[in-house]
């Protein structure tokens, strides 16, 4: 586990910690990840829970709920997850790489294919790792059955960007 | 305006009983440094810890510091800024106080609170150390030992809808005092339950409860704003098990209406909108939503008189707790005073004594927000007479609570903030119930005499409180603009066989209800007459009626005919009633005759001689002297008899249609009431009647 975000996650011997969520299917330890409850909630959406744990594993580069938060308007997030569940699947698939790979192992092949085909570059190396110079792992390396975890904090894709600070919805 | 009259007398009460406060012994720092704080107290309550302090002259905000320690008070963590004091929080600074919050419930703790001018921090208190409470409930009693999956899992998971089930099933079943009724089923098909609580039970049906004057918290409408859902689940245990006086008090006098989710799918699902995409508060007047259809029903049967609305809010600059009235023109002004006062008088003041940071809607630098929309639950309420108010959580810790990183830190803050509101609503209605019915009896009396001017969308301004604010700015004025305003109210609207039981397009398919319907859930009262609906405005929810049926409404369901008065001014002679005849301000010196099918509605007038109504359509007399006995017998639709000076007798009986509303009458005759389809109503607002009381109306 790397990243600066780390020990602002469930630890020690808290529900949720890194090691108990070891051994579990990727979509239920998303569950534990309290910046992911976006992102968990488009797996269910999207219906690619499956996708998560493909036989030869896979690789999921999270956003946090900040990053969601700032990249899509509420409006327009709630229509990706209610409406546009193509788009949604696109989406999802730009943050999956084929392979369980280590944030180790991304740095060092200096880019990876995404499930939607595109090209992203790894820089960086340590405790973090800067992807498509955009974004960049803030904890990496959960390791869950068949698949790695690395939580990042920016979305990753070609969509508008629509959110961000200051348009606070009214209740 | 009570809250800003009462406001000096309740800061005078709050500094007496914090000069009286018997808890802990203060913090001494000896020997003292140049603006030390002194005098550091802690109080634990329900997952937050209150810090007081004397104040340090010229102070421009403090720091607050937390520290784990063991048993014997050694450190266990790293010390870390928590919290943030600024003089923008609380409305009486000479006395300083701070919740604070996000960390595990049942930890020790050390603190320190220190000074800044400027930049400069100043040398920190003396430490104070306490075991925070735990959370609440014996683990060894059954029901008490209940845990939300919130709780269990330390809030890295919110409670799902299947732990939530099974939680609301397990206190329903192991406490008498509670009852889960399901109100309605979301557009999945979730159940939408409400937690009905009452000591030593909750009155068995919706009538019963509606005559203890409940009050409601709504929980959960928007369903990626799922803090408030936790407090309710954990409060309805602490009602449903603790045996506290205070509880047995509150639950002895009336009965807490909790819906914890009323957005099942889009909690599930993560999102703001239900599962078509709707956002909820938006659609509580026109109820296109079966959400939002079984709350407004839920509303007309339970008759709750007071509310809160639960939400989160993505400012973050504003305070802890952003709160607002209902502020739409056409809420009655004794509804929006009360609920201000709720606010301003009650929660800002005890926001100051527990270290809460309560605070005008928008808050600082709130944009947009908080405006007229009849279509929020807010303003919904008002309409209907209830005092209420929005509650917003601050998503984010912000400044000045620092240690909010940590997503659980987080959650913890919102929860307990929203637990600690709701908890002071329970004590607001117990110990304001008397004002709050008042205002609703005010309110609708003058709904029912449909006067003064139809406002379309408009707010009712909130004034800034008088300095020290609880944040820097109220939300926008959102006065009525050009063209959202009617200076003359109609009678009644009208509406076609089409317009009324017309299949309709908005909602979910398979799901979607008639105006018909919707008018029903609201509990409006409609006049079947020979060639449509009549609508009357001499009814309790005058104020929402024309949002929902005149075309100049902004988001109405129909663009229906406007009636107006037929009769005002001086009349002489037997007037006789056979189709819809509409008194206002009308003079009719002899009786007035109601016809088999005919429909009378008389505001603000006065009829000299009998009124007589034998197999009416529909009778409305309200805000109206009548001189003679008043008969209404045999009608086929709505009876509205409110607020009406009546000398001499008034009998209601066998009509057939709902409820017949005999509401805050004075009448010097006797008021009779049998064979009524169903037993007529007052809503709680007694009549004065020097004659007896007898049959249906004998409690009236
Ligand atoms: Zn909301």
């Amino acid at each position: 586990m790397s990243g600066p975000l780390c020990d602002l996650l469930p630890s020690g011997s808290d529900p949720g910690n890194p090691a108990a969520l070891a051994g579990q299917p990727a979509e239920a330890a998303l569950q534990w990840l309290p910046v992911l409850t976006t992102f968990e909630a488009a797996v269910r959406a999207s219906g690619m829970s499956a996708d998560l744990h493909d036989g030869s594993g896979v690789t999921i580069l999270a956003p946090t709920d900040d990053a969601f938060a700032a990249k899509f308007s509420e409006d327009d997030l709630d229509h990706l997850l209610v409406a546009d569940k193509d788009k949604l699947r696109g989406l999802l698939r730009e943050h999956l790489v084929a392979g369980s790979l280590s944030l180790a192992d991304l740095v060092a092949a200096g880019t990876v294919t995404t499930l939607a085909g595109t090209t992203v570059t790894v820089t960086g190396g340590g405790a973090t790792a800067r992807l498509a110079d955009q974004a960049d792992t803030v904890c990496a390396d959960y390791q869950v059955a068949g698949a790695r975890i690395h939580i990042i904090n920016h979305v990753l894709g070609s969509l508008p960007t629509t959110g961000g600070e200051g348009g606070h919805r009214a209740h | 305006m009570r809250d800003r009259r009462t406001t000096a007398i309740l800061s005078a009460l709050l500094a007496a009983s914090l000069a009286a406060f018997a808890g802990p012994v203060p913090a001494q720092a000896d020997p003292t440094e140049p603006n030390q704080v002194q005098g550091l107290t802690v109080a634990q309550g329900d997952g937050y810890a209150t810090l007081a302090w004397t104040p340090v002259d010229g102070a421009t905000d403090y720091q607050i510091e937390r520290t784990p320690v063991a048993a014997d008070d050694t450190a266990t963590g790293p010390a870390v800024i928590t919290g943030v004091w600024r003089p923008n929080r609380q409305i009486n600074n000479s006395s300083p106080t701070f919740a604070d919050a996000g960390f595990n419930p049942g930890a020790r703790f050390q603190w320190r609170v220190r000074a800044r001018f400027g930049t400069t921090a100043e040398a920190y208190s003396a430490p104070v150390a306490g075991t925070t409470r735990a959370p609440w409930g014996d683990p060894a009693v059954p029901g008490e030992n209940l845990r939300t999956q919130w709780e269990t899992t330390l809030a890295a998971q919110y409670t799902s809808d299947v732990n939530e089930y099974a939680y609301t099933a397990a206190v329903d079943e192991l406490s008498d005092r509670v009852r889960v009724t399901e109100i309605g089923r979301t557009a999945l098909g979730r159940p939408i339950n409400m937690f009905v609580i009452g000591y030593p039970t909750p009155p068995a049906t919706p009538a019963a409860v509606a005559a203890t004057s409940p009050l409601m918290v709504n929980c959960n409408v928007h369903g990626n704003e799922p803090g408030d859902r936790e407090a309710c689940l954990i409060m309805a245990r602490q009602l449903a098990f603790s045996n506290d006086p205070r509880t047995l008090d509150l639950l002895s006098h009336t009965t807490v209406l909790i819906v914890p989710t009323i957005n099942g799918d889009g909690r599930a699902a993560n999102t703001r909108g239900n599962s078509t995409g709707q956002d909820l508060n938006r659609d509580y007047s026109l109820i296109r939503q079966p959400e939002t259809f079984a709350l407004v029903r839920m509303l007309r049967d339970y008759r709750p008189v007071a509310g809160y609305d639960g939400h989160e809010f993505g400012n973050s600059s504003a305070g802890d707790l952003p709160m607002l009235p209902p502020r739409h023109q056409n809420v009655a002004q004794s509804i929006f005073d009360e609920s201000q006062h709720m606010i301003e008088g009650h929660m800002y003041s005890q926001g100051a004594k527990d270290g809460w940071w309560p605070c005008p809607y928008g808050c600082n630098g709130g944009g947009n927000v908080g405006l007229s929309e009849e279509t929020i639950l807010r303003n919904t309420l008002g309409l209907k007479n209830v005092v209420n108010s929005l509650l917003e959580l601050r998503s984010s810790g912000g400044t000045t609570r620092p240690d909010e990183g940590n997503t659980a830190n987080n959650r913890r803050r919102k929860t307990f903030s929203a637990l600690w509101t709701f908890q002071q609503f329970l004590d607001y209605h117990r110990a304001n119930l008397k004002e709050i019915t008042s205002a609703r009896a005010d309110a609708i009396t003058f709904q029912v005499s449909n006067t003064g001017r139809i406002v379309f969308r408009g707010s009712r301004p909130i004034p800034a409180y008088p300095s020290p604010h609880p944040g820097e700015a109220p939300p926008p004025l959102d006065a009525p603009r050009d063209g959202q305003v009617l200076d003359q109210a109609p009678c009644a609207y009208k509406l076609t066989e089409e317009q009324y039981n017309g299949e309709r397009t908005d909602g979910p398919a398979g799901q979607r209800t008639t105006v018909a319907q919707r008018l029903a859930a609201h509990g409006h009262k409609v006049v079947k007459v020979a060639d449509g609906y009549v609508v009357p405005l001499a009814q309790p929810e005058r104020g929402l009626i024309p949002l929902l049926l005149d075309g100049q409404a902004v988001e109405k369901l129909v663009d229906a005919e406007r009636v107006y008065p037929t009769v005002t001014g001086e009349r002489s002679g037997q007037l006789v009633v056979s189709g819809v005849t509409c008194l206002r301000d009308a003079t009719v010196t002899g009786p007035v005759r109601v016809r088999a099918g005919g429909t009378l509605i008389a505001t603000g007038s006065s009829i000299t001689g009998p009124v007589d109504a034998g197999g009416a359509a529909g009778v409305f007399l309200t805000d109206t002297a009548v001189e003679g006995p008043v008969r209404v017998a045999q009608s086929s639709g709505p009876v509205v008899i409110v607020d009406a000076t009546v000398t001499g007798p008034v009998d209601v009986s066998g009509n057939r249609g709902d409820a017949p509303l005999v509401a805050a009458n004075t009448v010097t005759g006797p008021l009779s009431c049998g064979g009524n389809t169903q037993a007529p109503d007052n809503l709680g607002l007694s009549n004065s009647v020097e004659g007896p009381k007898s049959g249906q109306c004998a409690s009236l």
